[in-house]
C-alpha cells in the first residue's frame, strides 16, 4: 500500500521531468495534486478492505505486564503510543523531504517536511483509526455495528460516492486512455471536478494541499486546513480508547506469538474463515511430505500474501482485457515493471519468502524430536519456500506476458512469449530451490548471521545485515549456476545446427538435471549439520 | 523401554549431566526429580534426540537415538512443559500432520476420538491462538498419543493445568504405562511423583544421587526411615528437611 503510493508520487516526479507538459508549470502542479490525492485516497481505501497497518498498537511484553494493569487512563496509553508512533513517522519525513523534489513539490526543504509530516501523520492516524473500527466490529458484532454508526454512515457514503462515481465516469477515462497517459490524466482531472468526485477528493486534496504547494503564501494557505484534518483524526482516535486497549492487547498477543516462534502477526483474527490446505495430506507416504504442507499453510494463512493473490489476480484480468483493448501505454508499462520485479525476485525473492528452516528453526528442538533424517526436513523446508517464490515468479510474468497480448510492436512474438513464459516455468522451481537453499544452510551454518523465526531484520542494523546477506548470496547463487548454466549454453551450441526447438528443450534439460544434483548434493550435508547443530549453542533455542 | 548408558552432556567446561546410567522398562513409570539445574531437561532432551550427548548410548526401544534415530523416534513421544504448536495450523490439521510424520495410516479414524477423549472436538478447526492454556496442553498430548508411542517423555506435565486437566493428565499417564508404555517424567511436584511414579531418580548438579522406589532409597539408607518423600528428597539433595 504504502509502496503503491510511493510509486504514485514518484511517477507524478518523473512525469514532470520527461513527458511534454500540455501545460504551463501550474497546470502540472494540478495534476500532481490530484494524483497525490489519489494515492492517498488509494492507500486509505486498502487499508479499509485489505486491513489496518497496526505497528502502532504493539506493546512489548514488559509494556503488557506493567502499563494495561496500571492506573493509567487509557488516553494516556493512546498518547503514548501515538507519541512512539512519532520515530517512524518522523524518519519517513525525513525520507520524503529528500526524494521529494523542490521543482515539483515545495521549493523549500522544510516545507516539504512540515507538508510530509502532517500527511503522513494524517494517514497513520486514519489507519489506527479504521483498524479499531475494523476490530470493533470483528470483536463485537451487532454491538460494535451500533456503536460505531457514525463512522459507518461515512463509509457506506463514501462507498456509495465511488460506485456512482465509477459508474457515471468508467466509460469516458477507457475512451481516453486509448489516447495515451496524459489525455487519460486530463481526463481524469476534468473528471474530478465534477461535484461528486470533488467531495470525495476534497479531504484528500486539502491534506496533500501543502505537499503540493509551491510558495510560502500558498503553503501557509493551505497548511491551516490540512492541520484541521489532522486534528479531527487526532480527536477520533482519542475517542476510540476502548476499542484501543482491546486491539493493542490482541496485537501485542499476536506479536508475542509470532516472536515465540510462530507466524501468528500474519494470521487471520480469530474467528476467520481460514484458507484451506493446498492438498489432501495423505496418512501414509514420505513423512516429509507433511513438513511441505504445513509450510504451504503458513504462506497460505499469512494475510500479505492472501491479499496478494487477491490484488494479483484482478490485476492480471485486467491487464489482459486492457492489452487486449488497446486502450493505451498502460498495460505496457505495467508489464514491464511485473517483468522486471520478476527477475529481481531471483535475488531478492528467497529474503522475502521465509516460510522454512529460517521461520522453522525457532522450533528447533520440535522438528528434532521428529522421527526424520536432517535431509529429509531440510529439503522439505526448502521446497515448500522455493514454491511459494515460484508462484509469485510466475504470477508476475503471467502479468508481463498479460499485458503484452494485444501489443503488436513487441520484438518476440507472441509464440516466443508463450514459449518463454512455459521455459521460466520449468527453469524457475530448480533456480528458487537452489537459492532456498542456500539461504536456509546460511541459517544452519550461520544462525546469528539470518534472522530466525518471522519477520524480517528490520532497522539500520537490519539494512546493512539484509545487503551483506544479499550480496554473498547473490554471488554463491552465480558459483551455484556456472556449472548448469555452461552445460545449458554448451548443449545448446551443439544441438542449434540440427534442430533449434529441440535443442533449446536440451540445454534447458541439461541445465535444471545438474542444478537438481547440485541442490541434491547440497541437501545431505546440510541436513547432518541440522542433525547435529547444538541448539543452545547456536542461541536458536527458545527454551 | 527406555536404556540410558553412562550419559554425559557437557557444555563447554560446564556438566549439564555426568555418568548417568539408568532404564525405564515397559509399563514403569519413573520420575525424575531434582533442583533447578539439576540436569533433568537435559537428560529427557537428550533422550527424545534434541541434543546430542557428549558421550553415552541410549536406546529407545531397543534403537541407539543417535545411530538408529528415525526408528528410535517413531516409538517416542515428547511432552514439553510448554507445548510447542504451529500457530497457523488448526487443531484438526496438527493431528494430521503428526499422523503423516509417523506413517499412522488410520490418522483420519482416529482424530475424532481421540480428539473426543480430550474433550477438544468442538475446537477442531481453531486455531492454536483460541485454545486456552489447557486446550494447548491437551492438543500437545493428542498429537504425542496419535502413533500409540511405546516411550512417552513428559517434562514438567502439570504445568498451566486446571484441577480437571491435571486429573486427566495423571489419568493419561498412568493408562499409557498399564498398556505397556515406558514412561519418563521430569517434575518439582513432588506429591505427584509419589502418587503416580513406580520409580524415583534423584539428580542434582548433573549426577545421580538415587534410584529406585522410595523403599529401596530408604533401604540403602537407613537414616532417610519413615521420611515423607518431600523430607527425603530434602535431604538427599542438602536441603533441609523438617
Amino acid at each position: 500500500m504504502t509502496l503503491g503510493f510511493g510509486l504514485l508520487l514518484l511517477w507524478t516526479f518523473v512525469g514532470h521531468r520527461r513527458g511534454p507538459v500540455p501545460d504551463s508549470g501550474a497546470g502540472l502542479a494540478h495534476y500532481r495534486e490530484l494524483l497525490t490525492a489519489a494515492g492517498a485516497a488509494w492507500a486509505l481505501a486498502w487499508t479499509w478492505i485489505f486491513g489496518a497497518e497496526r505497528a502502532a498498537l504493539a506493546f512489548s511484553p514488559a509494556e503488557v505486564a506493567f502499563l494495561l494493569p496500571a492506573p493509567i487512563r487509557r488516553r494516556s496509553l493512546i498518547q503514548f503510543k501515538l507519541l512512539h508512533a512519532q520515530g517512524r513517522i518522523l524518519g519517513n519525513t525525513l525520507l520524503w523531504t529528500l526524494l521529494l523534489s523542490a521543482n515539483s513539490f515545495g521549493a523549500h526543504a522544510w516545507m516539504r517536511a512540515v507538508a510530509a509530516w502532517v500527511l503522513l501523520s494524517t494517514l497513520s492516524l486514519h489507519r489506527l483509526g479504521a483498524s479499531f473500527v475494523r476490530h470493533s466490529l470483528w470483536e463485537h458484532g451487532a454491538a460494535g455495528f451500533r456503536r460505531r454508526i457514525p463512522t459507518l454512515i461515512v463509509l457506506a457514503g463514501v462507498a456509495s460516492l465511488v460506485i456512482a462515481i465509477a459508474a457515471q465516469d468508467l466509460p469516458a477515462l477507457v475512451q481516453a486512455s486509448r489516447g495515451g497517459g496524459l489525455a487519460l490524466l486530463a481526463a481524469l482531472n476534468s473528471a474530478s471536478e465534477r461535484p461528486l468526485p470533488a467531495l470525495l477528493l476534497f479531504p484528500f486534496r486539502v491534506l496533500v494541499r501543502p505537499i503540493v504547494a509551491h510558495d510560502i503564501s500558498s503553503w501557509a494557505r493551505a497548511l491551516g486546513p490540512a492541520l484541521l484534518v489532522l486534528l479531527a483524526h487526532f480527536v477520533w482516535v482519542l475517542r476510540s480508547d476502548t476499542a484501543f486497549e482491546e486491539a493493542a492487547a490482541e496485537e501485542s498477543f499476536r506479536r508475542a506469538s509470532a516472536a515465540m516462534g510462530g507466524t501468528a502477526a500474519a494470521l487471520p483474527a480469530p474467528g476467520a474463515q481460514l484458507s484451506g490446505p493446498p492438498f489432501l495430506l495423505a496418512a501414509t507416504g514420505w513423512p516429509a511430505t507433511a513438513i511441505y504442507w504445513k509450510n504451504l499453510i503458513a504462506a497460505a494463512r499469512a494475510r500479505r500474501i492472501r491479499n496478494t493473490v487477491l490484488a494479483a489476480g484482478g490485476t492480471a484480468a485486467l491487464l489482459a482485457f486492457l492489452s487486449i483493448r488497446r486502450t493505451g501505454p498502460l498495460p505496457s508499462i505495467i508489464g514491464a515493471l511485473a517483468a522486471t520485479w520478476a527477475a529481481l525476485s531471483l535475488v531478492m525473492g528467497p529474503q522475502w519468502v521465509r516460510n522454512d528452516l529460517r521461520t522453522d528453526l525457532a522450533r528447533l528442538e520440535l522438528l528434532r524430536s521428529y522421527p526424520l533424517r536432517g535431509a529429509a526436513i531440510v529439503a522439505a523446508e526448502t521446497a515448500a519456500a522455493a514454491t511459494v517464490l515460484t508462484a509469485v515468479q510466475v504470477m508476475l510474468i503471467v502479468f508481463a506476458y498479460s499485458a503484452t497480448l494485444g501489443d503488436p510492436g513487441m520484438e518476440l512474438t507472441l509464440a516466443g512469449r508463450t514459449a518463454l513464459l512455459a521455459g521460466a516455468v520449468v527453469v524457475l522451481p530448480f533456480v528458487n530451490y537452489a537459492g532456498l537453499l542456500l539461504q536456509n544452510g546460511a541459517a544452519l551454518l550461520y544462525p546469528a548471521w539470518v534472522r530466525i523465526g518471522p519477520g524480517r531484520s528490520t532497522g539500520v542494523e537490519g539494512l546493512g545485515q539484509n545487503m551483506l546477506g544479499m550480496l554473498a548470496y547473490a554471488v554463491a547463487l552465480l558459483v551455484m549456476l556456472l556449472v548448469p548454466g555452461g552445460a545449458a549454453v554448451g548443449v545448446w551450441l551443439v544441438l542449434r545446427p540440427i534442430a533449434a526447438g529441440a535443442a533449446v528443450v536440451a540445454a534447458i534439460g541439461a541445465g535444471v538435471g545438474l542444478l537438481a544434483v547440485e541442490s541434491w548434493l547440497l541437501v545431505r550435508p546440510l541436513g547432518r549439520v541440522f542433525e547435529r547443530i547444538d541448539i543452545t549453542a547456536a542461541g536458536i533455542s527458545r527454551d | 523401554m527406555i536404556e540410558v548408558l553412562a550419559l554425559t552432556k557437557l557444555y563447554g567446561g560446564f556438566e549439564a549431566v555426568r555418568d548417568l546410567t539408568f532404564t525405564v522398562a515397559d509399563g514403569e513409570v519413573l520420575g525424575v526429580v531434582g533442583p533447578n539445574g539439576a540436569g533433568k531437561t537435559t537428560t529427557i532432551r537428550t533422550i527424545a534426540g534434541i541434543i546430542a550427548p557428549t558421550s553415552g548410548t541410549i536406546r529407545v526401544s531397543g534403537y541407539d537415538i543417535q545411530t538408529e534415530s528415525v526408528a528410535a523416534k517413531s516409538g517416542l513421544a515428547f511432552l514439553p512443559d510448554e507445548p510447542h504448536l504451529f500457530e497457523y495450523l488448526t487443531v484438526e490439521e496438527h493431528l494430521l500432520f503428526v499422523g503423516r510424520l509417523y506413517g499412522v495410516a488410520d490418522t483420519r479414524e482416529r482424530i475424532g476420538p481421540l480428539l473426543a477423549e480430550l474433550e477438544l472436538d468442538a475446537k477442531r478447526r481453531a486455531l492454536p491462538g483460541e485454545l486456552s492454556r489447557g486446550m494447548k496442553q491437551k492438543l500437545a498430548i493428542a498429537c504425542g498419543l496419535l502413533h500409540r508411542p511405546t516411550a512417552l517423555l513428559f517434562d514438567e506435565p502439570l504445568t498451566g493445568l486446571d484441577p480437571v486437566g491435571i486429573r486427566r493428565m495423571k489419568e493419561t499417564i498412568t493408562r499409557r504405562a498399564s498398556e505397556g508404555a515406558a514412561v519418563l517424567l521430569s517434575s518439582h511436584l513432588l506429591h505427584l511423583v509419589e502418587e503416580i511414579c513406580t520409580r524415583v531418580l534423584v539428580m542434582q548438579r548433573g549426577h545421580l544421587i538415587a534410584l529406585g522406589t522410595v523403599t529401596e532409597i530408604v533401604d540403602a539408607r537407613p537414616e532417610l526411615a519413615g521420611l515423607s518423600l518431600e523430607n527425603l528428597f530434602l535431604t538427599l539433595v542438602g536441603g533441609h528437611a523438617t
